[in-house]
């Protein structure tokens, strides 16, 4: 007869499933609400949902560094508790974006907003645990949400791009799946810090190799699919394009810190225990990654798609980073996208303000470049602030992405990886000449047709979060120092 | 003022901010009075500016990112302090002669800002602050080309983006891996360049770490083969966006080599000596050519420009106080006769709408004033005694003599060809008889320009005949630079190269 097993509360340490409890419970309110009363306006649920964010944000801060829970699968360490504040800001300035002028339908539904706070918690079980299995249960919840969120726009080619991402992210479960069994059956075990330490022992052993390298690869592959890397970034062009820009921008930020951090923990796990071939993968996929996606960036003609590649050669600029695993190069993972967040989602949300019913401007697309010609003179303050992100982006100092870029090549050569500067300067070389192409088009070109309703999307809330990212933006040299100091503070707490 | 640094960089770009404000119909007055201001800030900190120094003055230091290294470090001394003033001067003049009324509060607002960035790549003492100046004075010198410009100006402002754009990528690394080889030696992060120059770096990095900032320097100045943008760039450009780019925005190039590269690198540079005289020659010889084959009267000073840019390039690598010194002052009086020059097409263009040589001739008999003025200009450019630019390419060729004398004479011819093509322009544009109806009605320079035009005058002029004053504090400056690299020189053929003047009389 089985033993009845003696838990005590105490020795769960259930504070550790604080913000992800907070997350969910806020969703089943929301759906409750909606039971209840079925006539209640959008900017309840937004008001609410971004409420509920902030206990969340106050309960990650709460948390202490370097804890075990819940029969040791949470694990709080320093990035787990960045990656999960900086997840928790990406969402919060996403999400006021659902008050526009016009009226979306998918904001209608209650259920879009308990959905994206599922994926929230999804995002943070994924961060915040060691465990092979946990971090599979928070991906697949957080994808499965964020495949249901892009079908709602009503777009149809939404509806594709859902399905899209749908498929490529079952076919990076799959491959998750077999990296994780294979981990399994070399070491016994799903929880990292076990893995390693059977594989150091076991490292030597002829023949176990092939299966060291072979895991790496499956979970490599399933991790690339997720960060959008060259070979695996197809999807993202169109997924991008089919969701809604504030969605795209989200997409291009918020799921990919959360890949990442993962991916710290996974592959640097490898690296550290001096499988090089890791590294070597990671770095030749890194520098294809931002040298091609610029590439393609250079020939697109619809500005949601550039900024689509652009995101993924920014994704591959990171990347290298990861590969360096010196505490800088980590620090610098996080740097960057605190940065790049901002600009990024205040990229796309000018988009967002420019969004039309119909196609006016070009059958295909729904950003052509000749939608902007002429922006400066029918939108001065938008086209100004536009340019601004642009000239961010491209790593024109001193707004905020510059000082992630430099941050990153500094790390770079500071492992002794000159050549890496190198590339990553001529990428942001290349990289320039497109994001310049907007700025032609928005400063020294005259407006094509009909465009007095440019910003036809334009309201109150917008234009405030859109002013938090051009001060974000510009302002950026003020507060890199104490953002650095913190993240590299948690980071090498951590221990990475 | 011990801020005053401060104040000259802000002012502008506070100013600009304001403008938008200013209404339009009074942003041309707006505009000039700042850049007056500005001028006459800059004049205090010459009378303010101690010219027995040789050092750093004015040094204001704040960190800003600590954990990088990274500080608001500026200062001044001798070699940039003139082209500073040269740079309020030319915005000044500048804007006084803007005949653009098109979208006039945007240009100037787009001027202010590239004032604050011009100024700020001059006293900026930290490599960091020194680039981000550097990147940022592209952004409104697009805007002009690209807004103002002429039908190609649009591929013209963006190729002059790129270009200067990917040279300064690499030479960001190129200031990183210092910043890493100083953390390295000290264990301190920093990007000061005082800091960095105290590091006596391995010749073999001393050579990797002058080839990466050699790529955005030279693009800048430009260099051959690198000087392709620079055609297009004038050729497009509206008449202030030259005045600008050829008086100021090149010397960030070779101002750069000489903050940078030789108190940095002193044995990399003298081994480099011949690879860039070379380099210097073939532009000073074959842009002067291709000047002399252009119809269009800018084009011919745009090639000029080029080619002048070579003596300064020769006369930095000099390696010795004349040669430097020389170069510095050259770089003004390049600043202030290209500009004028610059500005003198621009009235003709204003006139006519075209620039061609062939439909004008015989302008001497029906505009005499411009005549006068552009004969005198074009005097200084081809280095005429008595005029500014005599000093300083005669200070360069005497300095690169003691290098080489054949390449010295190589040199030299530049300025016989400089003659040839200068004095043919003169020819088509100003002698013989008026052929062309049009020209015949033309008015001569108004008030705005002739007072725009006569204080250039009487710069090149009065430092043409007495250049003490301003020759002495960056003699100093260079003398002092010059004796430190001779202490720094790990290598017997630089200690050799670099020679310190025996005597410390200054100049003439």
């Amino acid at each position: 007869m089985l033993q009845p097993i003696n838990v005590s509360l105490e020795s769960l340490n259930l504070i550790t499933l604080a913000p992800m409890l907070i997350v969910i419970a806020g969703a089943l309110i929301i759906l409750i609400l909606d039971l209840i009363n079925n006539k209640l306006h959008k900017s309840l649920y937004v008001m609410l949902t971004l409420l509920i964010l902030f206990v969340d944000f106050g309960a990650v801060l709460g948390l202490n560094v370097n804890e075990r829970g819940f029969f040791d699968v949470m694990l709080i360490d320093g990035i787990s508790i960045i990656s999960q504040l900086m997840i928790i800001v990406g969402s919060m300035i996403f999400i006021p974006l659902a008050l526009t002028s016009r009226r979306f339908h998918e904001y209608s539904y209650p259920e879009f907003f308990a959905l994206f706070l599922f994926m929230i918690a999804g995002f943070q079980f994924m961060v915040t645990s060691d465990n092979l299995i946990l971090i599979f249960v928070g991906i697949e919840t957080a994808s499965l949400a964020l495949y249901t969120l892009i079908a709602l726009h009503n777009r149809s080619n939404s509806y594709e791009a859902a399905v899209k991402y749908f498929t490529m992210g079952a076919l990076a479960a799959a491959f998750y799946a077999m990296g994780s069994a294979v981990i399994y059956g070399l070491t016994g075990s799903i929880e990292l810090y076990k893995v390693a330490e059977v594989m150091a022992t076991r490292i030597n052993e002829t023949g176990l190799m092939i299966a060291i390298f072979g895991s790496s690869v499956l979970l490599l592959v399933a991790f690339s699919f997720k960060l959008s890397l060259f070979p695996f970034h197809t999807w993202a062009p169109d997924v991008y394009e089919g969701a809604s820009a504030p969605l795209a921008g989200f997409m291009s930020v918020v799921p990919k810190i959360a890949a990442f951090v993962v991916s710290i923990r996974i592959f640097g796990m490898y690296i550290d225990l001096g499988v090089e071939w890791v590294r070597i993968i990671i770095l030749v996929m890194a520098v294809l990654t931002m040298t091609l996606a610029n590439i393609m960036a250079l020939v697109q003609e619809d500005v949601k798609r550039m900024l689509a590649y652009s995101s993924i050669s920014h994704a591959g600029f990171i990347m290298a980073a990861l590969a360096l695993d010196t505490t800088e190069g980590t620090t610098a993972i996080f740097l960057y996208y605190a940065l790049f967040m901002f600009t990024n989602l205040g990229a796309f949300s000018m988009l967002w303000i420019s969004r039309h019913k119909n196609r006016r401007f070009d059958a295909r697309y729904d950003h052509p470049y000749e939608k902007f010609a002429g922006f400066i003179q029918i939108m001065p303050v938008g086209a100004v602030i536009m340019g601004l992100f642009m000239l961010s982006l491209a790593g024109v100092p001193p707004f905020s992405v510059f000082w992630g870029k430099i941050y990153v090549m500094q790390a770079a050569v500071n492992a002794g990886y000159v050549w890496l500067a190198i590339v990553m300067g001529l990428n942001s070389a290349i990289a320039a000449y497109y994001y310049l192409k907007l700025i032609v088009y928005m400063f020294l070109m005259d407006p094509v047709k009909d465009v007095d309703t440019i910003y036809y999307n334009l309201s109150k809330p917008l234009m405030a979060v859109i002013g938090l990212a051009t001060l974000a933006t510009v302002t950026a040299i003020f507060y890199v120092q104490p953002l650095i100091s913190y993240l590299y503070y948690m980071i090498s707490a951590s221990g990475y | 003022m011990d801020n005053i640094l401060s104040v000259l960089v802000f002012f502008p770009a506070i100013a600009g901010l304001l403008g938008f404000v200013v209404n339009k119909d009074s942003a041309r007055a707006y505009g000039i009075t700042v850049a007056a201001i500005e001028f006459f800030l800059s004049l205090w900190l010459w009378l303010s500016f101690d010219s027995s120094n040789a050092g750093m003055q004015f040094v204001e230091l704040i960190p800003l990112i600590p954990d990088m290294g990274i500080g608001y470090y500026v200062g001044v001394d001798g070699i940039s302090l003139f082209i500073i003033l040269m740079a309020t001067l030319m915005t000044l003049i500048g804007m006084m002669s803007m005949t653009i009324t098109k979208n006039i509060k945007n240009m100037i607002i787009t001027l202010l800002f590239l004032e604050m960035t011009m100024i700020g790549v001059f006293v900026a003492l930290d490599a960091i602050i020194f680039y981000l100046f550097w990147e940022l004075s592209l952004v409104p010198m697009l805007y002009i080309i690209g807004a103002w410009g002429g039908p190609l100006r649009v591929y013209a402002s963006v190729k002059f983006f790129l270009y200067t754009f990917t040279g300064s990528l690499i030479m960001l690394v190129g200031m990183l891996f210092m910043a890493y080889v100083y953390h390295n030696l000290t264990g301190v992060w920093s990007f000061a360049i005082t800091d960095w120059y105290s590091l006596v770096l391995p010749v073999n990095y001393q050579l990797w770490l002058f080839a990466a900032f050699f790529f955005g320097f030279a693009i800048k100045v430009p260099m051959f083969p690198f000087h392709t943008w620079l055609p297009y760039a004038h050729g497009q450009a509206p008449t202030i966006g030259s005045v600008i780019l050829a008086a100021v925005l090149l010397k960030m190039g070779t101002y750069g080599f000489v903050r940078f590269s030789l108190p940095m690198f002193p044995d990399a540079s003298v081994m480099m000596i011949t690879p860039i005289a070379i380099l210097a020659i073939i532009m000073i010889i074959y842009t002067a050519m291709v000047a002399y084959a252009q119809k269009d009267i800018k084009q011919v000073i745009a090639y000029s420009s080029v080619s002048h840019m070579g003596i300064i390039m020769l006369g930095i690598f000099a390696m010795n106080a004349e040669g430097i010194s020389g170069s510095v002052f050259q770089m003004l009086s390049h600043g202030i006769v290209s500009g004028a020059l610059f500005m003198l097409v621009g009235v003709i263009y204003d006139r006519r709408h075209t620039k061609l040589m062939s439909e004008f001739g015989g302008l001497a008999s029906v505009m005499p004033k411009y005549a006068v003025i552009f004969g005198i200009m074009l005097m200084a450019s081809v280095g005429l005694p008595l005029t500014i630019g005599f000093v300083g390419e005669f200070l360069v060729l005497l300095g690169f003599y003691q290098v080489s004398p054949i390449m010295t004479i190589l040199a030299g011819t530049s300025i016989i060809i400089g003659a040839i093509y200068m004095l043919a322009v003169y020819k088509k544009t100003f002698f013989g008889p008026v052929t062309n109806e049009a020209n015949k009605t033309l008015k001569d320079l108004d008030s705005k320009e002739t007072w725009s035009l006569i204080p250039l005058v009487l710069i090149v002029i009065w430092l043409g005949v007495y250049p003490k004053p301003v020759l002495e504090p960056i003699d100093n400056s260079v003398k002092a630079m010059v004796s430190f690299m001779h202490e720094k020189a790990i290598t017997q053929e630089a200690k050799d190269m670099i020679k310190v003047a025996k005597t410390d009389k200054g100049g003439f």
